[in-house]
Parts: C-alpha cells; structure tokens; sequence
C-alpha cells in the first residue's frame, strides 16, 4: 500500500484508516494524534472513498487481499494482455525506454529496405491471387502477364494481347493452347477465351492412391516454385508413407449394410453427367444458376410474385441449421458488443483492483500484474445495474471480471455477472 | 519537552477515553454523522442503545485482533430508522462535526509523560521480579553455597535500578477509538444537539412507521438486504434467535406485479421464514395511523 509522490511515502486515506484500525499507525494533525473516529470523519467524507467503499475495502484488506485504487487512464489495453493476446501466446511487448539491447543488432537489407521490398513482394501476392481469378473470368481485359519470374516488372495495361501470353506461357506444359481469346464473344457454355489448366498433364502427387506408389517423387518444375528457391530435387516417399495409415478398413456386415443404405440415396456429384461436363468452375457455377432458374419456374406465382414472398423454397436444398436461423427473432449477443461507444457515467464506476495476497500471485508495486477482479461498489438502496452499466464497466475493466460489492449497512454481498452463451447444437 | 517523533510506535493500543459511571441509566445517547451514515462510537452508549431494542451492525475492526471479519468492533452502524427512533423517543442526539476545538496539546503530551513514567515504573518491577525468580531458581539448585546470598541478591537488585532505562520507543501508546473532547461529558451533548435530517421521500418515511410499529411490539429488527426485504424480525435478541420474518415496504396505492410477489414468497420459502408485506395507513399524523401487514407463506394443500 502507499505509494510516493515528490519524494515522500504517501498512504491514500483508507489505507491510513486501515493502519490505524489494525493498530500499526498513529496519524498525527496539529501534534495531536487522531481517533478513529476523527479518522472516520476526517478522512470518509468523499464520494470516491465513503464509508461504503472503506467497509468494503477493510473487508478485503482483513482477508488478506492486496486493494488498490483503480486508476480508469492505466487500463485497458496497455499493460494487461487480453485473453485473445493470450491465447496467441505473443512475446511481450517490453518497455524498451530505459533498456539497452544486448546484442547490437545488425542491419540486414531487409529492415533497411523494408518500404522499396514489402512493395513488390505485395504486389507479386496480388497478382497471383488476380492470377486465379482472371483465369476464370470471361473478361480477359486486365490479365496479366503470367510469365511468373519476370513478376517485378508486371504491367497493369488495360489490354493484354493475349497471344504474347499464351507465348510466353510456352515453357510450361500445364497450359493448353487451344483457341486464341476472344474478348468480345459471348461465352454460355463456350470456354475457350481463357487458358485453362489442362488437369491430365500437371502431376500432383498422390501418395495415398493404392494404385500407384511412387518411390521418389521428382523436383517440381522451378517456375512453380517462388523465385530464388530453384531446383528441389527428388523427394523420397518413404518417410511420408510410413506416416500415412494404409490399412484396409474392415468393416462389421452391420456397418457395411449401413453404408449401403446411406449410400442408396447420396448422389455422388462426380458422377452428375451435366457437372462432368463443365471445364471449369465458371462452368460449374452457371450450370448450378441455370438448375436453379428450372426448379424457380416450377413456383406457384401466387406465392413468389408479390410483395411477400415464402421464406424458404422447398426445392431448394438447406439444412435445419440454415432454416432456424431464417425464422429466428432473437439474435445472440455478446456483453462487449458496443460497449467502445459507452460513455463514462457519473454513478458507475469501478473503485478497486483487487490482488490476490502473496502467496497465491506475486505481487510487486512496479509490476502488479493482472487483478483478480475490479470491484464496483454500490448498495441495495440503489439501482440494480442495468445492461448499460454492465456493459459499461466490463469494457472499462479489460479482461478482468468485476465483481459488485453490494453493502447493506455494514454487511457486505459480492455479486458478479458472467458473459455466457447458449449452446448450439452443430449438427444442424 | 520531547517533540512527538515517536510518531509509529512499536505497541499501538485503543481504549475507550470515558470512563463515565452506568448509574444514569437516562444519558443521551451520541450519534454521529460520517456522511449519511449514522455511528455509534461510544462503548456505553452501545450498550444503552442494546438494552432499548436497537442492534446495529459492528463495522470496525475488532482492536485485538484486526485481521478478521467475524469479530468486529466499534464504530456501530445504525439503520436510518433506527437512528430517528431514538432521537424520536429523546434518548439519542446527533453530535455535530466539531472541527473548533482548540487542540490540547500540553494536556496531551502530559499525559504522555505520566504514561511513559508509569510504563517505566512498571517495566523495571518486571525486570526486578524476573531477577529474582531467577537468582531463586539458581539458589534452589545449589543449595549448598549459602553465602550472603541476599546480600548478593540486594546488590544486584541495585545495580539493575541504577542502570535500568526504559526507552521511549517501547513505550506503549494509546489511540483512542472515540473522540475525546466537549462531546464526551453527557450533559453537553443535549447543549450540543442537531437535528435529526428529514427523510425527503415516501418510501423512507413508510419504512420508518413500520419500524417504529413493530418496535414497539416488541421485535428486534435488523437489515433484510440479503434476503430481498427491508428488515428481519426476530422475537427476540438477535443473538438468540433466528428471524421470523422478512419485511417489505410497499406503499399502500402501490401496485405489485405479480412476478415480483412469487419471487418474494418463493424467496421466504426457501430460507424458512413468512413474508410480510407492510404498508403504513396514508395518514400523516404521528399516533393513531395503522400499519397494515400481509403474510405469506407457503402452504401446502389441505
């Protein structure tokens, strides 16, 4: 307790009270010593520190807690780790002021040159998630150049001949060259504008197909992989399979039965003729829409033509999950939802951070460390916390619970509230 | 004249500064605001406010051993009824903040130099006693060597007098849990009395006629807000007795939801005792308005 202000030990004045409740301190005013009750009067006359909350903060003092007063400026965010922070088990940030480091860092390009490198690493990462995406696009207009080693110099032209692409793709043997793009042709079902991934060329591994076990895997080629990695070399296959389980599954004839009976009605959609037919997932996606236009036309118009529409079609396919959340009222929330926007309140607020003693936590004035619970005193006379304050106060807490100290002259009642949420069932 | 340097001693003890005789059974008793809360900080004043029906609640520390929460020690806190009881029954009156006293600090260092004297006095008869139960002890052993052994015992006796001192950091020092000063002497704290503050709203007012009306049958009462009411009825001293029943306040025009009164009766039932629901008749003079009380407990089908 205490603390030092200009060079001086100070004690707060319910920590002085204390003492002198406990018999280890005599609190002097024009050379004479003080009563407690003189200490009563003298030193409880605020709002911040009333008899109240000096019943509630001897009470924890006698239990053996160690209580500070709350300081609203220090918390939240600053010194105590949140409980995400926590789960990701980051390295402390250290205060860096009055440190040295102990090894002279060394200047790697890297840290010199982060702003002129990060720009083009940045922008290669872009470009191939552009690249993947433009394979699929009708719209061959923004393309880009797909000569992958010569990324850093990569044009945004508004239109790429595509002939110098396919060319310049010619080193590679996954593409095919089929057809040149024709940007203004209309493209129902007639794929040819893009460069596609020809599948029966590119050769990915399998490891656990029975068919085929290789004993090497040979070095992909270097194109594929990112720039100054270069050739691989083989990869012996032997390691891998050893941690792969090839045993047979032998089933029970009950569970064999079973598997039939599901598999009577599941519909494998690698054998739907119409997908097997589409090339792509363009494709794939149009057949879908176009399956969906045929089931929609089957609809009575009563229904889906006016202003108030069934909420579910039945042909569509859904899950139960899906269809509890369309009829459901009532969301879920969590306590710190919009709990930034509050603002202070004159009635509310969180008095003491309250440790626990020695020999459960370790505790030190220069580092206290996280509380183990901030308390709001208040009494039965007053008003029972409502959501606002609750939200209130948690966000102003941090990552530490608040606990209501509620005091009914002279007997003290802890209450805290805790976040909960209603199981869902994931099967749905 | 030693300044007050000694300003942590080793020893601290409180003691009660009266010493005031029980003969006047009819002394008012002193109440003291520290904020809205009304104490009670003088020990024969807690024991008069206890014979007159009123518990209170202990909320100090106990001054021998401060590092609990079962036992405490004064000051005593007074339910806002209870104080206005008193002081309507002319037994108790508020003593105001008196911060115009002059400080009697030549009275208080004499006293602190009698008390070190005293202490002193006191510490070398110890030290004395102790010599001599040894050298006894020793005498005992060899009862062989008899040699002016009390000549031996005299002059050690002497020597630990001539170079005995008693140091000021060991002396004991008291700190006194009530105040003293003008307020101490009976007599005066008539001279000096407040008012009693007014409550402002109905709700106080209903529960301080249902105070005073169950008082005077004769119940103790305590604060109920643990159990969901306005106070606790006991038939009898606290102490020893359980409470029969948990209070509620409610005006007479007020309307109850019915959830609220299934939670109460609920509440009552589970910790065994009846509930009353009480309001005070709307009148607003002082003798002849009626409380009126609603039980309920729950039964079970006959």
């Amino acid at each position: 307790m205490g603390f030092s202000a200009h060079g001086k030990q100070c004690l707060h004045p319910e920590e002085a009270l204390y003492l002198m409740e406990c018999g280890n301190l005599q609190v002097f005013y024009q050379d004479l010593p003080l009563s407690i009750q003189e200490g009563y009067e003298r030193f409880l006359y605020s709002k911040t520190m009333s008899v109240q909350h000096y019943q509630v903060f001897g009470h924890l003092k006698r239990l053996g807690y160690v209580v500070n007063r709350f300081d609203p400026s220090v918390v939240p965010c600053s010194s105590v780790p949140s409980q995400y922070e926590r789960q990701l088990n980051l390295p402390q940030s250290q205060d860096r002021s009055g440190r040295l480091p102990k090894r002279k860092r060394s200047h790697s390009p890297t840290s010199r040159h982060t702003g002129t490198q990060e720009g083009p690493t940045s922008k290669r990462m872009e470009e191939e998630k552009d690249c993947n995406r433009e394979e699929e696009d009708k719209n061959p207009d923004s393309l880009p150049d797909l000569s992958a080693p010569d990324i850093d110099e990569i044009q945004t032209a508004s239109h790429v001949d595509p002939t110098t692409s396919t060319e310049g793709g010619q080193g590679r043997s996954w593409w095919s060259k089929e057809g040149s793009p024709d940007p203004d042709s209309e493209l129902p079902g007639q794929p040819q504008s893009s460069p596609r991934w020809d599948f029966s060329s590119i050769p990915f591994p399998d490891l656990g197909s029975r068919s085929w076990l290789p004993s090497s895997l040979t070095s992909p080629d270097p194109c594929l992989l990112p720039g100054a990695v270069g050739s691989v070399g083989a990869c012996d296959v032997a390691p891998w399979l050893q941690r792969l389980n090839l045993r047979e599954v032998r089933m029970s004839r009950r569970e064999c039965e079973r598997e039939r009976d599901r598999d009577r009605y599941r519909r494998d959609i690698n054998q739907d003729r119409e997908v097997r037919r589409c090339r792509n997932w363009a494709e794939y996606q149009e057949l879908q829409g176009r399956r969906i236009q045929r089931s929609r036309r089957d609809r009575p118009t009563h229904l889906w033509e006016g202003p108030v529409t069934p909420l579910h079609d039945p042909a569509q396919v859904t899950s139960t999950g899906e269809l509890l959340d369309k009829i459901s009222v009532i969301k879920s929330t969590r306590l710190l939802e919009g709990a930034s926007s509050l603002k202070g309140s004159e009635e509310w607020r969180i008095c003491f951070n309250i440790y626990q003693p020695d020999t459960v936590a370790e505790f030190k004035k220069s580092a206290p460390g996280k509380p183990y619970s901030r308390m709001c005193v208040c009494s039965f006379d007053g008003p029972v916390p409502d959501l606002w304050t609750l939200k209130l106060l948690v966000f102003q807490s941090g990552a530490v619970p608040v606990t209501y100290a509620v005091v009914d002259h002279g007997d003290i009642s802890f209450y805290s509230f805790k976040d909960f949420q209603i199981p869902t069932d994931t099967s749905f | 004249m030693d300044s007050p340097e000694q300003k942590i001693t080793k020893t601290v003890s409180r003691v009660t500064a009266s010493k005031e005789s029980m003969a006047n059974s009819r002394q008012v008793i002193g109440i003291n605001f520290c904020g809205p809360t009304p104490l009670m900080w003088r020990a024969d004043d807690l024991k008069s406010v206890r014979e007159l029906g009123i518990i209170g609640n202990l909320v100090g520390s106990l001054a021998r051993q401060p590092r609990q929460n079962t036992r405490l020690g004064r000051p005593l806190e007074l339910l806002p009824e209870e104080g206005r009881l008193l002081a309507d029954m002319g037994r108790a009156a508020v003593i105001p903040d008196s911060t115009n006293e002059d400080p009697e600090v030549e009275h208080y260092h004499a006293g602190l130099e009698n008390s070190f004297q005293e202490q002193g006095a006191l510490a070398l008869e110890d030290r004395k006693a102790t010599l001599m139960r040894v050298m006894t002890e020793k005498h005992n052993e060899n009862p062989g060597c008899q040699e002016d052994s009390d000549g031996a015992v005299r002059d050690r006796l002497e020597a630990l007098a001539r170079g005995f001192s008693f140091p000021r950091t060991a002396m004991a020092v008291q700190l006194c849990t009530a105040r003293a000063g003008l307020s101490h002497c009976p007599e005066v704290r008539r001279f000096l009395a407040a008012d009693w503050p007014i409550p402002r709203d109905e709700r106080s007012e209903t529960r301080f006629r249902v105070f005073r009306d169950l008082r005077r049958q004769g119940f103790y009462l305590t604060s109920a807000g643990k159990f969901g009411g306005d106070f606790l009825v006991y038939p009898g001293d606290p102490l020893r007795f359980h409470a029969y029943f948990i209070v509620v306040c409610i005006s007479m025009d007020e309307s109850m939801p019915l959830c609220d009164v299934l939670a109460i009766a609920r509440l009552g039932s589970n910790v065994k005792k009846t509930v009353l629901l009480c309001s005070s008749g709307g009148s607003q003079e002082d003798d002849g308005e009626e409380v009126v009380y609603t039980s309920l407990q729950w039964s079970g089908m006959v």
